[in-house]
């Protein structure tokens, strides 16, 4: 029953269906081919709830769904006080972090699946922020049912524990949106008073409806100035009291000198108003203020990236009874038991036993260490071999883990100095604005007092730096909403200006270029006596007792039940006994040695780019299972037209030579240098920037985490570790890297726009201010020449919006390069 | 031109009205989500799960 060689994807999760695996789901009456047990299931539940319509709107295949989870443990009510809020009646609200949340449909899914959940009884999932809301009554439906449920199509929930204020940002939004409208609606009414009151010192005017006219814009302008520029005089406030002059002090001062004076004018009943003036500046202030917040917040990545590398649940040792909790509850001085595959819960020290640990979070070493009684743990790094209890040292914000994410928070805060640049710029600038415009007003009162103010406020008005301020953020704005579209996180703005002028592009190889993890590709049976499936399902039973990062090849199938004696040895395999029989997966010798006569060694050999794991009984071997860690379909595409952009592309690898050669086998012309620890990738970075390259660094995993820290612009794959996706510029959603090509592109089409902006401004400014020294400017006149400025400089920008993407037909998600025969 | 008297307070109360819906409006959430209502009227199906699929949820 072989399927057919040509290459089938899966229905649920896109990836190459590996051959001699034969899993379907029924859609609509056909039959369509997936990849493994858990994107069949996924798919099951999601087309038997009747919400086949997802696959049809999504804009990504899924994400493959994660080995299943107990959730068990947020049943407790421990676990339900930290993580959900109880509401009068009884019902809880929790708020849920999901993985895998890529588009509007993926909300929609969860939202009406979990709607058929009786006791679910509100759910509102944003796609933009990938948060949850959900409620249900505990007395229907347990949470960790709801957990579960959400796990089943095929998305990750991370429980959030109430206590934190993560919704500051709703709230900031929510109040510059007020305040921008208020800003908005009282300009728009305020024009057509201008207008009148303008028409009328030409044509002449009643004096009565003049004043009227003049006291109904101070009612309309009273709010806009008290409510919605209140921004600028807090911050010009601030850092007045700094000793730093910002550009909030002109814009703050001119704000306030043009009310002042027009209020005074009105109740005295004779000189010029300005109410129009100041309203209408400070509205397209707040507007350029409102996109470059929303930028801010659109990455949507800056919630803890802690507790994603904590387990979920750990098994904590009391006394004579064990207890599984979540890590937040542990406590300095607890024990705790640590079983294989799981991650390490807080810094602590090992009591008993002995395992191999994966530290490459942290040493960026990938192979892994062993430690006996007395050695520390490590919060974050993972157990692979064997059980072990721990004593806890310290948990939470004093681990070594919290301790390193601040640290790379820190060095990420301080990274762009050409902001710090403008800022001192702008500090002059602001000053010499001041002096020039009180220069002018002493000038203008010893020739002509009437024209004095009118001049000073017309010279702030107009040198109010907004096309200025506007040019780059708006232009980012655009850039990133494009971006977006395409699969593309841009998670620091600043990161695409640095992107458009790099010129060298480093890889990691495994993750990056590769999917990252080993895949079944090939199932060769050595012995006819067991089929193919069951073959398959031993392997999922053994291997899912192990922790070693091959096994995660057969977590998605189904493992056959009845597991007992499992025993790991590190470094060679799994052994255990299945309905009666003994088994040993893993290393061919190690499984050889099961059966004492020795089974027909087959041929093949390792040749570095695939492994082999060998599956046997006590009578020989069964079969041999061939992983392979992929390219992805669209590498070598990828780097030939970053080549053509004129970027010198470059593999940096952990790896041995030989893997790293068969991967540039199958590139094309590429740089490469293999046995790279993280210290040699930071150096080889470093290297190149002194020789003056802008460097991007193309990650995946936390071991890169200080590389891409010290790059221009670091880039990573949505599907490595997170601690590297809050850490790097820019992050790719999909599953391809052609995103990569387009992220250049528009990055530089951007510049170019930033630039002509800039021109611009300058230009206006240049322009306008003589002019408006001159005397020859209203201050009406000059509002408005400095927002049609602004406008201008938008209008520039939206053009990299519409821009119709270049895209190129897609490319089949994997790519096996050609067998090594 | 009596009339300006009577439509500019009119039109004042106008908009104080529509501040007051835009403010009701951020406040109840219409803001939070611009992108999920577009599309999901076009997920929204009016046809019913075959029968017996309500609840017929397992994990998997």
């Amino acid at each position: 029953m072989d399927p057919v060689v040509s290459e089938t994807h899966c229905f649920h999760c896109g990836s190459l269906v590996p051959k001699g695996v034969s899993f379907a789901v029924n859609a609509g009456g056909t039959s369509r081919p997936v990849c493994c047990a858990g994107c069949a299931a996924a798919a099951n539940l999601i087309l038997a709830q009747g919400l086949g319509r997802y696959y049809e709107f999504r804009e990504a295949p899924s994400t493959p769904p994660a080995a299943a989870r107990n959730w068990s443990i947020f049943d407790r009510e421990a676990a339900l006080r930290r993580y959900t809020h109880e509401r009068t009646g009884g019902e809880r609200d929790a708020s849920l972090q999901i993985e895998g949340l890529h588009c509007v449909a993926c909300a929609w899914l969860i939202e009406n699946s979990l709607l058929r959940e009786r006791g679910v009884t509100q759910i509102h999932v944003n796609p933009g922020t990938a948060r949850a809301e959900v409620r249900f009554d505990p007395r229907l439906i347990n949470f960790s049912r709801v957990l579960a449920h959400i796990q089943a199509v095929g998305f990750v929930p991370l429980p959030l524990s109430f206590s934190g204020g993560s919704d500051a940002d709703a709230a900031e939004r929510r109040a510059a949106l007020k305040r921008l409208a208020v800003a908005g609606f009282g300009m728009m009414q305020l024009m057509t008073y201008a207008v009148s009151l303008y028409a009328g010192l030409m044509q002449g005017i009643a004096p009565e409806l003049q004043q009227f006219l003049r006291f109904v814009s101070l009612i309309v302008a009273t709010p806009v100035v008290l409510y919605s520029a209140q921004p600028f005089f807090v911050s010009a406030w601030r850092s007045v009291r700094s000793g730093m002059l910002g550009m909030d002090v002109p814009v703050a001062l001119s704000i306030a000198a043009a009310y002042l004076w027009s209020v005074s004018s009105t109740l005295r009943g004779h000189g010029a108003v300005y109410f129009d003036s100041a309203v209408m500046f400070t509205f397209f202030l707040l507007l350029g203020r409102y996109i470059e917040m929303s930028l801010r917040h659109r990455s949507g990545l800056q919630h803890d990236a802690l507790a994603r590398l904590l387990p979920q649940s750990v098994l904590r040792l009391g006394g004579n009874q064990a207890e599984r909790v979540t890590p937040d509850e542990l406590r300095p001085g607890e024990r705790v038991r640590l079983l294989p595959g799981e991650r390490v819960p807080a810094d602590g020290e090992i009591e008993s036993g002995a395992t191999e640990v994966d530290e490459s979070l942290l040493t960026g070493e990938s192979a892994p260490r062993l430690r006996g009684p007395g050695d520390a743990l490590i919060a974050g790094t993972l157990n692979l071999s064997n059980v072990v209890e721990m004593s806890v040292t310290r948990m939470g914000q004093d681990s070594t883990l919290a301790a390193i994410s601040r640290l790379l928070a820190r060095a990420h805060s301080s990274r762009p100095r050409v902001a710090d640049v403008a800022d001192r710029v702008a500090a002059w600038f602001v000053v010499a604005v001041l002096l020039l415009a009180a220069g002018l007003a002493l000038y203008w009162w010893q020739q002509d007092p009437a024209r004095a103010f009118p001049t000073a406020l017309a010279v702030l008005v107009v040198t109010c730096p907004c096309a200025l301020s506007l040019a780059t953020p708006v232009a980012l704005a655009a850039a990133t909403t494009r971006l977006a579209r395409t699969g593309l996180l841009v998670a620091r703005g600043r990161a695409l200006e640095r992107l458009a002028s790099a010129d060298c592009i480093l890889f990691d190889k495994t993750g990056t270029l590769t999917r990252g993890e080993p895949r079944l590709e090939e199932v060769n049976l050595l012995d006819g006596r067991l089929s193919r499936e069951r073959c398959l399902a031993l392997a999922a039973a053994l291997e899912s007792h192990s922790g070693h990062p091959l096994a995660r090849a057969f977590s998605h199938l189904t493992p056959a039940p009845n597991v007992s004696e499992v025993c790991c040895a590190a470094g060679s395999g799994v052994e255990g006994r299945i309905d009666g029989m003994r088994y040993r997966i893993g290393r061919r010798e190690y499984v050889l040695q099961l059966c004492a006569a020795g089974g027909p060694l087959p041929s093949a050999a390792d040749d570095n780019s695939h492994t082999d794991v060998a599956l046997g009984d006590t009578v020989g071997l069964l079969a041999v299972f061939r992983l392979r860690d992929a390219l992805r379909g669209d590498a070598r595409e990828t780097l030939r037209q970053l080549q053509g952009l004129g970027l010198k592309a470059h593999i940096a690898s952990g790896d041995s030579e030989g893997a790293v050669a068969a991967v540039t086998a199958q590139l094309g012309e590429v740089g490469a240098s293999s046995h790279m620890t993280a210290d040699a990738k930071l150096a080889l970075v470093q290297a190149l920037q002194r020789e003056g390259h802008r460097v991007v660094m193309v990650g995946d995993g936390v071991n890169d985490a200080p590389v891409l820290a010290a790059a221009d612009v670091s880039l990573a794959i949505a599907s490595g570790t997170d601690l590297a996706q809050v850490n790097a510029d820019v992050v790719l959603l999909g599953d391809g890297l052609g995103a990569l090509v387009c992220a250049v592109g528009t990055s530089r089409h951007m510049l170019r726009i930033i630039r002509q902006n800039l021109a611009w401004a300058v230009l206006y400014n240049a322009t306008a201010v003589p002019l408006a020294a001159s005397g020859w400017l209203e201050p009406w006149m000059a509002a408005l020449g400095m927002s049609a400025s602004s406008l201008l400089v938008v209008a520039n920008a939206m053009r990299l919006v519409a821009r119709p993407a270049r895209r190129r037909a897609p490319a089949p998600p994997d790519f096996v390069g050609p067998v090594h025969a | 031109m009596n009339s300006i008297y009577l439509l500019i307070p009119l039109g004042l109360l106008l908009l104080a009205l529509s501040v007051w819906a835009f403010f009701w409006a951020v406040g109840a959430d219409q803001f939070d989500d611009l992108d999920s209502p577009g599309v999901q009227i076009l997920l929204d199906d009016d046809r019913t799960p075959p029968d017996g699929q309500v609840d017929g949820s397992r994990d998997a």
